[in-house]
């Protein structure tokens, strides 16, 4: 028997290990992202510099870290550079290699606590995997034998053929516990057992490296960086069963890797590791290589044998087996390509220590494909069992631009979708299956809240559609017409009925088809069902895709986000084309409010706008601030006609704040008497009296609600329900239908210890106190608890006071959480506010009853929970004591409503909220309606206004004796305008424009408005960025084509 | 000889025979639309799926191609398995409604309802025709082309065969094009009429479409009258 020892010994010998080395990761993936340049770079920077002989390159495969590529690992120190550019090459040489020195700019910085490390290991994405399969990709070339020996390649077979028999060595697998790394999960060692009990003396092994799964890519990197490592377990397996000949099934689409492998082939041939006789064991094997053409059916088994064959790959039924009847009829073996590379590490290490990595069921370690919305994407190799939560939030470090994660969906086509709340659920082939999804080949693709998942069904099925061979009814027309039906819902055409017909269909898919690609082809269907149901109820009722996708349903993703409907894309093509009364029209139409929510809204719209997608928002409430101011300097549309019609009905309306005043607005314009009471002797609710005027002057609320009033209704201040009238009194006088919309004042309380002390204020009463211009009494220590826009608000307005020399914000997360407005965030930090994070106040401290400071304690955030949101722990023994004379409280309001009349059928929640229909906003008695911050915590106002508007739909319905029921229908904008042409210099000077804002020093010790307000100039720039989303549905498809038409006919 | 559990009928089946073939030994009857006794057997239309296993382990096979084994527990009409039938048909009639064939199996069935968009297509691509022209007349001169949405049977490269002796053998054993009816109300794609009465209703009257002979009625076998001129899709 011959051993490869001496080549090794000599190879070790030769090696100038010691030498630096700088391993640049470069398989198909790195190539894509520019390594050959690198490569040249690196090359050129060696020969300049005459340093060939002591500094070595060496061009691995895939270093696996895939949003890093291009990369490097400098050794022997393993440090590693990220997104390295040929322009770096002679400074990484120069600096690192011979002076030591890191480049700060080069390493990776630690998301949490924001160190950077330099060292591969360390890195957060390297740091939980177990790399046992892809370890050595970054420390061979592929193409070379001498490296994999080097590292131990070959000594497992070395061992199987000197020491071990079939039998010995099929039970290793057998104990070891390997599963099928291809999907299947069928225990390896059994399978072997079987081919190799089956009867024939000829017999096959194949190894399977037809990857068809979109976003799975591990084999392929293993093909292209280790190729040595599949084939010496594939050596080792013909052994164990018997197979004279083996043959490496890859897709046409990896030509790197098909070229590694036939390298690699000719290699071992060489050395007598293939062939006849191998290393004189007496035992005959070689391999053949046969390529696929293009179809993901071909990874099936029984597919992929008929295409080996020269046959059409078509599926057959099972039984037989191909462990009994397989490649021409013969006893075959097929294994996954990860599956092979796990057995030499099996013979070396031994059954008993891989047993021990994994699960109870589910043994060893398992490559993952991390795509989809999270930070760092790329291939991890983690042991079984690991949580879902690791792999998302430790190794991929979360999900990128503050967006949610929704879901996970793990095994490809045939796989299913997880959702956040199973964020702790451990990865290994049983429990996935439970979860309704399979582990497959490993894809793991992340989804955030702006992934529709009946999008996400109908896409698999398209893909699955293509790739089903054809041969079985289920498969071929069930799948059709399943995505038939889904793509329905997604047009808005979907009927309830729909999912039940979907179900069914799926189940007798799954039961009837041949294969396993039918069988397993509604799995997205299924899953996303039992999951996400309520989507697809919303798709098919609401006419809804909360995440803005489906194009048909939404129109464009800012009109569908905005509660009232806006059409964004309306009002700003005809500001592109300076049309900018007609644009005050579309605005002013569905919001009574136009200026005020030009200024304050916090634009949802914004944050699903596809041209932020690749880039900034398009500024769409700016480009309204815009428009509004137009209107209010010429004059326009300053008032409205009074429609009241002395024949209908008495509406009573209670509160005047935004949900109330718009009730009444439109209540008016459709003819009803409706009468607002308000307590105070100002209308305007929290407009008025909680948010500045540094962000909603004076001027421009008083502006808007001069407009509101114009529509007739009538008003009376200083009434308050409970104190001055009853329910029942409204009744009384003729009152036909009541709609509460008395907001949210009550601040809720700390409840630490010394609350009570003098000093302690208010978030909300000290900015009613601010805006009201009372007198208000602060010390110069001003310290302010909450992360919500009152919290900062408040800060902000005390600072204007200038009563105070600090004003120092904490809050109980970080910057990330906090939900007050990012604009508000940064500007109370330009203005000198200090924010502490992760604090939060334990106790009071008082002398006499009176505030003298607050005990705090510093947090971390832990683990996150299954709101996808870590949840802060105290640290244990970091209190602190700060000096303060006040204490602003603000962390959230809540509704009182002991106002109502005792007795009354209106029932309200725990929390103090009154209970409504979420669809009609009609209470518990008939007749009574709510809305606004009574009905819902922290509303915002546009979803005010919203309320007020559902709600006067919902009082129509009423006092009309028809059935009150809310009604949807597909958002489109009431016409549309042709796109603009831009010339190419235009497109090249397209940029976003800058909001121009008051300077810090300018604004901080006044009151007046901070953010300035668009140019014409800088207006009409910005609307042009508009990609004008509402020309993509079949509608406004159809406009386009009729334009055409006319076009060539004027011609 | 395995012996094998079919109904509740313990049967010493014959080595080498499929479920199927066992089935209608029995008399069992198993509805089959890819099946036919002297071509091979294909699996592709899943109707005469079966159910084999016990307890927890249960699965559906096609019995055309699944063989006789030792011990096998087998149950041609379970719940499940009606259950797969049901919806089966409903895909094939919405595939192609105009087939007599398929609107006898949905009256045989019980299926009165297709809740899927009819195709109007002509071919459910049972396969026959290919094994027919193949194995039976020895020509071998169409097949599959494609995949998925775009499987299609045609002669190579949709060229005109050299080999095609125009024998007519794959349009008889067509289940699709062998009694095309005059299609059932479009609202409802399914029929019934066939079964229900003791004349075939709408085939009474053959029209040029029907006739495989392209004689249009001239050689005298049927009957004369007028047809009504009824728009296949209904229109």
């Amino acid at each position: 028997m011959k051993n490869l020892d001496s080549l090794r010994n000599k190879i070790i010998k030769e090696s100038s290990s010691n030498l630096p080395c700088i391993t640049i990761s470069s398989g198909t993936c790195g190539q894509a992202r520019g390594s050959l340049k690198v490569i040249q770079a690196f090359q050129d920077a060696l020969e300049k510099h005459k340093l060939e002989d002591k500094i070595k390159i060496k061009v691995t495969g895939c270093h696996g870290f895939c949003e890093a590529e291009p990369n490097i690992i400098i050794y022997p120190d393993e440090i590693f550079y990220h997104n390295v550019i040929p322009e770096d090459a002679e400074e990484i040489i120069l600096e690192t290699v011979l002076n030591k020195k890191i480049i700060d700019r080069l390493i990776y910085s630690d998301m949490i606590t924001g160190e950077k490390t330099p060292y591969f290991q360390d890195i957060s994405f390297y740091k939980k995997q177990y790399r046992l399969i892809m370890g050595n990709n970054s420390l061979i070339d592929p193409t070379s034998i001498d490296d994999y020996l080097f590292v131990g390649g070959y000594k497992s077979l070395e061992k199987v053929l000197a020491q071990m028999n079939s039998e010995q060595v099929i039970n290793a697998v057998k104990k070891s516990g390997l599963r099928g790394r291809g999907g299947g999960g069928f225990p390896t060692g059994y399978k072997w057992s079987f081919c190799r009990k089956a009867k024939g003396d000829f017999k096959y092994i194949i190894c399977n490296a037809d990857e068809g799964d979109p976003g799975a890519y591990m084999d392929r990197s293993l093909l292209e960086g280790n190729p040595h490592s599949v084939l010496e377990g594939m050596i080792i397996g013909a052994f164990a069963i018997g197979a004279r000949e083996g043959w490496i099934y890859v897709r046409e689409e990896y030509p790197l890797a098909v070229k590694n492998i036939l390298l690699a082939l000719n290699q071992a041939r060489e050395l007598g590791l293939l062939g006849k006789d191998i290393l004189g064991s007496g035992f005959d094997f070689d391999i053949k290589i046969a390529k696929g053409a293009g179809a993901f059916v071909c990874g099936e088994e029984t597919a992929l044998i008929a295409s080996i064959e020269g046959k059409r790959g078509v599926p057959r039924q099972r039984p037989p087996f191909p462990v009994q009847k397989g490649l021409h009829n013969k006893p075959t073996n097929i294994n996954n390509v990860e599956t092979w590379a796990n057995i030499p590490l099996i013979i070396d290490k031994g059954a008993d220590w891989f047993a021990g990595i994994g699960s109870e069921k589910s043994k060893g370690t398992k490559i993952f494909s991390l795509v989809g919305k999270v930070k760092d994407t790329g291939l991890v190799e983690v042991p079984m069992g690991i949580s879902l939560r690791e792999i998302i939030y430790d190794i991929g470090r979360g999900i990128p631009d503050g967006r949610r994660f929704k879901a996970v969906q793990t095994g490809g086509p045939s796989g299913g979708c997880i959702p956040k709340e199973m964020i702790n659920l451990p990865i290994d082939y049983d429990s996935l299956t439970q979860a309704g999804s399979i582990m497959g080949s490993g894809g793991m693709i992340v989804m955030d809240e702006n992934t529709c998942m009946v999008d996400i069904a109908k896409y698999f099925l398209t893909f699955l559609l293509d790739e089903s061979c054809g041969k079985c009814l289920p498969c071929r027309k069930g799948i059709q017409k399943m995505l038939e039906i889904v793509t329905d819902i997604t047009d808005g055409n979907g009927k309830e009925e729909d999912l039940e017909t979907l179900e069914e269909l799926a189940y007798v898919i799954k039961d009837t088809s041949l294969c396993g690609l039918g069988q397993t082809a509604p799995n997205s269907v299924l899953s996303t069902l039992r999951y996400f149901r309520q989507e697809y109820l919303d798709h098919i009722n609401k006419k809804r895709c909360e995440a803005a996708v489906c194009k048909n349903i939404i129109s464009s993703p800012c009109q569908h986000t905005c509660p009232i409907d806006t059409e964004a894309p309306l009002y700003i093509a005809l500001i592109a084309r300076k049309r900018y009364e007609e644009s005050l029209d579309v605005i002013k139409k569905e919001n009574p409010f136009a200026s005020v929510v030009a200024r304050v809204c916090h634009h949802p719209c914004e944050s699903k706008c596809r041209a932020g997608e690749a880039g900034k928002p398009v500024a769409i409430r700016g480009l309204k601030r815009f428009v509004t101011d137009f209107g209010l300097k010429h004059g326009l549309c300053l008032k409205t006609d009074s429609a009241i019609d002395k024949n209908k009905e008495k509406v009573a309306i209670i509160g005047s704040g935004p949900a109330g005043l718009t009730c009444a607005f439109y209540l008016a314009k459709k003819g009803y008497q409706a009468t607002v009471f308000e307590k105070l002797s100002v209308i305007g609710g929290m407009l008025m009296t909680a948010i500045p005027k540094f962000r909603l002057p004076r001027e421009i609320l008083n502006a808007d609600l001069e407009f509101i009033k114009s529509s007739g209704f009538e008003i009376q201040t200083e009434k308050e329900l409970g104190r001055d009238f009853t329910i029942q009194e409204l009744y009384d006088q003729n009152f036909k239908a009541i709609f509460i919309a008395t907001g949210g004042h009550q601040s809720w309380k700390l409840g630490i210890p010394g609350e009570d002390s003098k000093g302690v204020l208010y978030g909300l009463e000290v900015l009613k106190d601010i805006n009201m211009d009372r007198e208000i009494e602060v010390g110069k220590k001003v310290g302010i608890v909450g992360g919500g826009n009152s919290a900062v608000d408040a800060a902000r307005a005390l600072l204007r006071k200038g009563l105070s020399e600090t004003v120092t914000i904490y809050y109980r997360r970080t910057i990330n959480e906090m939900p007050a407005y990012q604009e508000e965030i940064d500007a109370a930090l330009e203005e000198g506010i200090e924010i502490k994070f992760l604090t939060s106040p334990t106790k009071i401290i008082s002398e006499n009853g009176i505030l003298k400071g607050c005990e705090f304690v510093k947090m971390e955030l832990g683990e996150v929970d299954t709101s996808g949101r870590r949840k802060p722990v105290p640290i244990e023994g970091s209190e602190f004591v700060a000096e303060l004379d006040n204490l602003v409280v603000a962390i959230s309001e809540y509704p009182d409503t002991s106002f109502l009349d005792k007795g009354t059928e209106l029932q309200v929640s725990e929390g103090g909220n009154i209970i409504v229909d979420p669809e009609t906003l009609q209470t518990t008695q008939e007749g009574i309606f709510a809305g606004g911050d009574i009905v819902m915590a922290s509303n915002t106002v546009i979803q005010a206004i919203s309320a007020g508007k559902i709600a006067s739909e919902s009082i129509e319905q009423f006092l009309t004796g028809e059935e009150v029921k809310r009604e949807y229908k597909l958002n489109r904008p009431s016409k549309y305008i042709e796109p603009l042409e831009l010339s190419e210099e235009e497109l090249q000077e397209i940029r976003s424009q800058i909001m121009p804002y008051l300077s810090p020093d300018e604004r901080k010790s006044n009151f007046g408005e901070v953010e300035i307000g668009f140019e014409e100039e800088q207006a009409i720039k910005e609307a042009k960025l508009c990609l004008r989303c509402d020309l993509e549905t079949k509608e406004g498809q159809q406009f386009l084509e009729e334009l055409k038409k006319e076009k060539e006919e004027a011609r | 000889m395995p012996n094998i559990k079919i109904d509740g009928i313990d049967f010493e089946a014959p080595e080498g025979w499929t479920i199927l073939e066992a089935a209608k030994f029995l008399g069992l009857g198993i509805p089959t639309l890819c099946y036919n006794e002297g071509l091979t057997s294909w699996g592709g239309c899943r109707l005469c799926v079966v159910e084999i296993g016990k307890d927890d382990n249960t699965r559906l096979v096609s019995s055309c191609t699944y063989l006789v084994e030792e011990g096998l527990n087998i149950r041609t009409a379970s719940r499940r398995v009606v259950q797969a039938r049901k919806v089966l048909i409903e895909l094939l009639i919405a595939s192609c409604p105009t087939s007599k064939t398929i609107q006898d199996l949905a009256a045989k069935f019980g299926v009165q309802k297709v809740r899927f968009k009819p195709d109007w297509e002509d071919c459910i691509y049972c396969g026959l025709c290919v094994r027919m022209c193949e194995e039976q007349m020895d020509a071998k001169a169409i097949g599959f082309v494609e995949r998925g949405g775009k499987l299609r049977i045609t002669t190579p490269f949709d060229r005109r065969s050299d080999v095609c002796r125009l024998c007519g053998a794959c349009m008889y054993i067509c289940p699709t094009c062998q009694l095309r009816c005059d299609g059932p109300n479009p609202q409802n794609l399914v029929c019934g009429g066939c079964l229900n009465t003791l004349q075939p209703t709408c085939l009474e009257y053959y029209d040029d479409y029907m006739c495989y002979e392209g004689l249009k009625g001239d050689c005298g076998t049927c009957i004369r009258e007028e047809p009504e001129k009824i728009n296949r899709k209904g229109e």
